[in-house]
């Protein structure tokens, strides 16, 4: 039962860890869209 | 003609409709699993199974996907091709460090040990650590690493029919590619319902991966463009 809780539960974090990795990576993105907005508002005539 | 970018709005309530199957299918595989009977000689540890072989498969249909992506980046210079073969070798390694985790806790239960250098077991890890390198080649080589990941992900294709027949073609102590055909009706239910769960959440977190990887790829062509236009305003 260990050995079977262990490998289940070993999946199911690593699925959540890289959700929150890719989360993360998409967090990071919507500020380099900010910034690039900013820019864009600061080149308007 | 320029494709036109479907909605963020569209694309969550698709995004949120996918994670909704994805979860109601873990949840009526986990149940079948549950039911499932155990196996005569291995007892509970067998259940190992319903989850080791779904990231098994994945890790190859990864490694694919992979492949076929880099094969369209080095012969025709897909950018698109590169992006999918990045996402698909990310989703590899994820899948494979579970079936390399899981698989040698089942082992132990099952032979006694963690680990045996044999031919599925090893050619497994070869795969794994082909997907490893062609990750680190991306994220730490620069663009110049781009065509020697390309060609990395090729490599690890090669790896794949190894892996596969490897029971077969060599003495193995890991079980032979016909046991899923042996299933009793009760495992046999079980397991293809993991395996449609695993399959569906593999294509989300492909599509999430994706667009990530699409949307980085737009914003430095953006920044790039406003780079110019502010050069030539000054």
């Amino acid at each position: 039962m260990t050995m079977v809780a262990l490998a289940y539960g070993f999946i199911w974090l690593a699925v959540f860890a890289y959700i929150f990795v890719v989360g993360r990576r998409l967090v990071r993105l919507h500020g380099e869209l900010d910034e690039l907005r900013r820019r864009i508002e600061r080149g308007k005539p | 003609m320029p494709t036109t970018p479907s909605s963020p709005a569209r694309n969550s309530t698709r995004l949120l409709v996918a994670c909704g199957v994805t979860c109601l299918l873990f949840l009526l595989a986990c149940l079948a699993i549950a039911e499932a009977p155990l196996e005569k000689v291995m007892g509970m540890v067998q259940k190992i199974f319903y989850f080791h072989v779904p990231c098994a498969w994945l890790l190859m249909l990864s490694t694919l996907v992979c492949a076929g992506g880099s094969v369209a980046y080095l012969f025709r210079g897909s950018e698109r091709g590169d992006r999918i073969a990045l996402s698909a070798a990310e989703l590899g390694v994820l899948f494979g460090m579970c079936v390399l985790v899981s698989g040698p806790l089942w082992a132990k239960a099952a032979w006694g040990v963690y680990w045996q250098w044999e031919a599925r077991l090893t050619s497994s890890l070869l795969l794994w650590l082909m997907l490893v390198a062609y990750v680190l080649a991306r994220r730490y080589g620069g663009a110049a690493a781009r065509r020697l990941a390309a060609s990395l992900a090729l490599f690890a294709a090669i790896d794949i029919p190894l892996v596969y027949f490897s029971v077969r073609f060599f003495r193995s102590i890991h079980p032979q590619t016909t046991v899923v055909s042996t299933l009793v009706p009760g495992m046999r239910g079980a397991f293809w319902l993991s395996l449609l769960a695993f399959t569906v959440l593999w294509f989300v977190l492909m599509s999430v991966r994706l667009s990530v990887e699409n949307a980085q790829a737009r914003i430095v062509e953006l920044e790039v463009l406003l780079d110019q236009a502010e050069e030539n305003k000054s």
